[in-house]
């Protein structure tokens, strides 16, 4: 099995205001806050730790069957080369991470090893094939100009 | 408050974070947020935030939890009013 998420950070900026009171109180442990208060880029840090969480869940949330918003259960630690590990109740999931100017894209596996093995694609808009499902992405995430797949 | 009155209230909370015209028009108990309201999940966080503003009450971690649909959001609005009201 396995996750992916897309960010779009230009449509983040605008969707979401995390500074918003209590807003990273509701989705990060107090080790995540701190990452994003002492961050040079906080808004960076907000979304890399967003998708690490969003990509962790599709894996879990499959596995278990268990549909739920719990998104302060799934921990996060990041280390080198934005590879990280995101824990939650017993299971643990291995994520390695893209951060760019527009956007943040982070894949996820059960297995630390099955992460050199994903092939993923990241299409923006208007270029979307219209056909992707055929393909049989293992997961699909779509948010504003763009749409990624993994296999 | 009753039931017709909270999910009113909550219509009005849920409206800018969706632009799905023809759900939001037919919201009632069974709408799921996600799947009908195509609502963003880092959104989700301000539904929750929102509803805490408007009608005063604290939501718990395990409370938010359920919040993927109107049903769920409504009955543990319901919930907090009432233990609220019991203080």
């Amino acid at each position: 099995m396995l996750g992916n998420d897309i960010v779009d950070l230009n449509l983040a900026k605008i969707q979401s205001n995390w500074r918003r009171k209590n807003y990273l109180d509701k989705i990060f442990t107090a080790e995540e806050q701190l990452l994003i208060t002492s961050a040079k880029a906080p808004d960076e840090m907000v979304w890399l730790l967003w998708s690490m969480k969003e990509s962790a869940y599709k894996i879990h949330n499959r596995k278990t069957g268990i549909r739920n918003f719990a998104p302060k259960s799934l921990s996060c630690t990041i280390h080198a080369n934005t590879y990280g590990v995101v824990s939650i109740h017993n299971c643990q999931y291995f994520t390695q991470s893209n951060v760019q100017s527009a956007f943040i894209h982070t894949i996820a596996a059960p297995f630390y090893d099955k992460l050199e093995e994903i092939k993923f694609d990241i299409y923006a808009l208007p270029d979307h094939p219209v056909d992707y499902k055929s393909t049989q992405p293992g997961c699909v995430s779509h948010h504003g100009q763009y749409l990624a797949l993994v296999y | 408050m009753n039931k017709e009155e909270i999910i009113e209230a909550l219509k009005t909370i849920i409206e800018p974070y969706s632009e799905e015209v023809t759900a939001l028009a037919h919201i009632d108990e069974n709408t799921d947020f996600i799947n009908d309201l195509k609502i963003n999940s880092a959104n989700l966080v301000d539904i929750v935030l929102d509803v805490e503003e408007k009608f005063n009450i604290e939501i718990d971690n395990d409370s938010m939890a359920k919040m993927l649909t109107v049903k769920a959001t409504v009955e543990i609005i319901a919930q907090k009013l009432e233990a609220h009201a019991g203080q």
